[in-house]
């Protein structure tokens, strides 16, 4: 029952990964200083706040759901911590106690988003493309409320700031150690655990999953949440990053980090997908945008080049899926 | 009168001859069987008449005009119009919508929604059919619907009609509906190419039959010359037609009891025991509340009231697939590809999406157990496949229902459920089913077997229930009971 190697099926299945390799050549010869380890440690670092909610969105795709209201949790993690912050700081707390409890808070926020998104699919059979529409407006409100519209700052401690801009051995950004771990624990959970192998099931077919005896409710549940958390990972480090938090941030991001998923593979009918693959797109888009800074690209193209990949991403696979059948 | 006839049609595929110099002729106003195992060319042949594919080499002729098609539309305006197993109506839509899809009379710019209707009442008129063209495509019964699909297809002036599988998704009540329907065509001289898998059907319906073979011709005859045996053997060459080991006899410990278990408005009341090893069949028609029954049992849907008690304790009445599945049952569900396996999904993971909890050690995958539990269902299941990583939409409707029985078999099962294992599947691969139900139960696991074809239900079981109207109606036992005194009783007749 071995495989024979087949060389068009290997370059079929890894066009992906081979087209990469084209664009950071490419980029390599237009963009000098692009192949420079600095340049590469920031492609990384800029790549980890939306690849991390992009390993997330790749459970929540692969279990066949969607959540659009990560950008509003960006936001929204961002406020709460540093609002509760605020707020104990004012009271005599020491700053390094005050942001602790904060992101203490903001995390059991982000948990109950998560819990009430899979809720709602499971009890309410809701699609959650509406849910979470509707979410990303409600926590979006809420960041602007309770932010009052300005941001605030003077908040953080260090070892909160850390997590923005630390470098290890003076050198490696502590985002891109975060992003690489982030990956590492995706990929373990998926391809190594019952509970991966159960987000591929139920995204494949969820009756089928469910007369097999497994808690359909559960698994759904589980990657609502993991989203919800890794955004209000990447809010934290956004935060940390800028010293400050406000409600605009995370605006949109929705839209390069579902991409990054789809260039990677993964199917939007479910069960199907990679967290390898997700890594390869969300790199594929950290090259585009470091090869466009470089090359002096108007901000706004940048825009239309991010949309224009997703669709032809889609494109590509639809494609790519026939050819393979 | 019309002719269509094939001369030496030759198919190859990549590593494979689909049909081997294939010269068949059918005539109108009779109905044309087409019968084989899978993988015998039929399909390939019917692909043929339909367009979808072209002939490596051969011709096809229709009333001594060479037939060379591009496409599909091509064989409908030749005049070959086909009748797929998967029904294509639109449930919002009305009977005559359906039917004139896409051409709908106008007057002027605006539909003319009258003369719609009195040309669909006339084509239905004429299939002997009372069905009314206004009706939503929706609330129609599982018969109707497919005589509006053989109308839709007679829209046209078909001069051949084929029909691939009308019958498999119907009780025996509606097949006989259905069948007075095709009789009626009969008269308007149009070739019917008649494609199944029930045989016995044949000698109700078809006037010929025509038999293939890995890709051969094999045989042409008439109907009233031949038996249920002969046609057997021209399909499989020589097999053995076989029956329940008569060593196999269930034990005396009960190891399930279900008491008046009530579902509102599916089935109410229903009692029985199961015991150790013994096979329970549920005869009943479709509707009756047999596939309600066993779904309920497993936790799939709830009950209002009753209970179920597994080897003496009673079940939570909270109860899920999840605590059935730990308390030992198993279900094959009705539909396979919707409900059974993930389709896109390789063999080898839906063998073990039952056992995921065996498979790994606190939660974390063991990749040596999971392919020691994928292969030994495909050895012990004998099932054909090309690569344990193919996906399981690759396989045959057979071998897609033993993944289904061996993604529970791995789960160590005490009592399996199967509810309609033999539907759509070849004669070789329902005898298959049987085998690994019987040795099932000599090991002492207790089978309940929901079946619309009675004859199976005699064949495999030690004893049979009999649903109707969502009650059970009597129970009998397979020897003392010949086929038509099982049927009259699932129609609702008395039970002698």
């Amino acid at each position: 029952m071995t495989r024979k190697f087949d060389i068009k099926n290997f370059i079929i299945s890894h066009m992906i990964e081979f087209l990469l390799v084209v664009l950071i050549v490419c980029m390599a010869v237009a963009a000098p200083g692009f192949l420079s380890t600095n340049n590469i440690l920031n492609i990384f670092r800029n790549v980890s706040l939306k690849g991390v909610i992009a390993v997330g969105m790749t459970l929540v795709i692969i279990g066949g759901e969607i959540d659009l209201s990560i950008g509003s949790q960006v936001a929204l993690g961002g406020v709460v911590t540093a609002y509760v912050s605020q707020f104990l700081i004012d009271r005599g707390i020491p700053i390094e106690y005050s942001a602790l409890i904060g992101l203490i808070l903001a995390t059991a926020v982000a948990i109950l988003a998560g819990i009430g998104h899979g809720m709602a699919i499971c009890r309410f059979r809701m699609p959650s493309f509406i849910i979470t529409l509707a979410t990303q407006s409600v926590m979006y409100g809420l960041a602007a409320i309770i932010c009052g519209g300005f941001p605030i700052i003077n908040v953080f401690p260090s070892w909160y700031n850390f997590l923005g801009t630390g470098k290890l051995f003076g050198f490696v950004p502590f985002q891109a150690v975060i992003l690489i771990i982030v990956f590492i624990i995706g990929w373990f959970l998926m391809e190594k655990t019952d509970l991966g192998r159960s987000i591929y099931a139920v995204g494949g077919n969820a009756e089928s999953a469910r007369l097999s005896g497994i808690n359909v409710q559960k698994v759904k549940i589980v990657i609502m949440v993991a989203v919800q958390l890794m955004a209000l990972l990447s809010g934290t480090m956004n935060s940390a990053q800028v010293r400050s938090a406000t409600f605009g941030f995370g605006r949109g991001w929705e839209t390069l980090v579902i991409s990054a998923v789809v260039i990677g593979g993964a199917s939007m009918s479910g069960g199907v997908g990679k967290i390898w693959g997700t890594f390869i797109g969300i790199m594929f888009t950290g090259v585009i945008s470091n090869g466009m800074t470089l090359l002096n690209v108007n901000e706004y193209m940048q825009y239309v080049v991010n949309g224009a990949l997703m669709f032809f991403a889609v494109m590509f696979n639809t494609y790519m899926n026939r050819a393979r059948h | 009168m019309s002719i269509l006839s094939t001369l030496n049609i030759t198919k190859d595929y990549p590593g494979c001859r689909a049909l081997d110099n294939v010269s068949v002729n059918f005539d109108s106003g009779r109905v044309h069987a087409l019968i084989g195992k899978n993988g015998s060319g039929k399909s390939t042949l019917i692909k043929v008449f339909s367009g979808a594919i072209s002939p490596t080499s051969g011709e096809v002729f229709l009333d001594g005009k060479k037939l060379n098609f591009q496409g599909p539309t091509d064989a409908l305006k030749s005049g070959i119009a086909t009748v797929y197993q998967e029904l294509s109506l639109i449930p919002y839509l009305s009977v005559a919508e359906n039917i004139f899809l896409g051409r709908l009379p106008k007057k002027g710019k605006t539909i003319d929604w009258k003369t719609a209707n009195e040309r669909a009442r006339q084509l239905l008129h004429k299939m002997n059919v009372d069905i009314d063209p206004t009706e939503r495509v929706y609330k129609l019964s599982m018969w109707q619907c497919q005589v509006v699909e053989i109308t839709k297809a007679m829209s046209y002036n078909p001069k051949v009609l084929m029909l691939d599988e009308p019958t498999s998704a119907l009780a025996q009540n509606e097949v006989h509906s259905l069948f007075n329907a095709i009789r009626a065509l009969k008269k308007q001289d149009v070739i019917i190419i008649y494609i199944s898998h029930r045989l016995q059907e044949l000698w109700e319906i078809a006037d010929t039959v025509t038999v293939l073979r890995d890709g051969y011709f094999i045989g042409n005859v008439q109907i009233g010359d031949v038996t249920y045996n002969d046609i057997v053997r021209m399909m499989f060459g020589e097999v053995e037609i076989r029956h329940r080991p008569v060593d196999l006899v269930a034990r005396d410990k009960i190891v399930m009891s279900v008491k008046n278990l009530t579902r509102k408005d599916k089935f109410e009341n229903i009692s029985f025991d199961l015991k150790e090893g013994e096979i329970l069949g549920i005869a009943g028609m479709l509707g009756s509340g047999r596939t309600e029954l066993l779904r309920c049992i497993f936790g799939a849907d709830p009950f209002d009231s009753g209970e179920i008690l597994i080897n003496g304790r009673q079940v939570p009445k909270n109860i899920s697939p999840q605590i059935m599945k730990s308390l030992g049952l198993g279900l094959t569900p009705e539909e396979r590809k919707t409900q059974g396996v993930i389709l896109i999904h390789p063999i080898r993971d839906n063998l073990c999406y039952a056992s995921l909890d065996k498979i790994c050690d606190r939660h974390i995958l063991n990749k040596n157990r999971r392919d020691q539990f994928a292969k030994r269902q495909i050895e012990d299941l004998d099932i054909k496949i090309p690569d344990s990583l193919a996906p399981v939409s690759s396989l045959s409707g057979g071998n897609q229902q033993k993944i289904v029985v061996g993604n529970w078999l791995n789960t160590s099962p005490r009592i399996m459920l199967y509810d309609e294992p033999s539907r759509g599947i070849d004669i070789n691969s329902k005898q298959q089913i049987f085998q690994i139900i019987w040795e099932q139960s000599c090991k002492g696991i207790s089978s309940i077997f929901v079946s619309s074809e009675l004859e199976e239900l005699l064949e495999v079981c030690h004893r049979i229930l009999i649903m109707h109207s969502g009650k059970i109606i009597g129970e009998v036992n397979p020897g003392e009971y010949k086929i038509d005194m099982l049927y009259t009783a699932t129609m609702g007749g008395k039970v002698l």
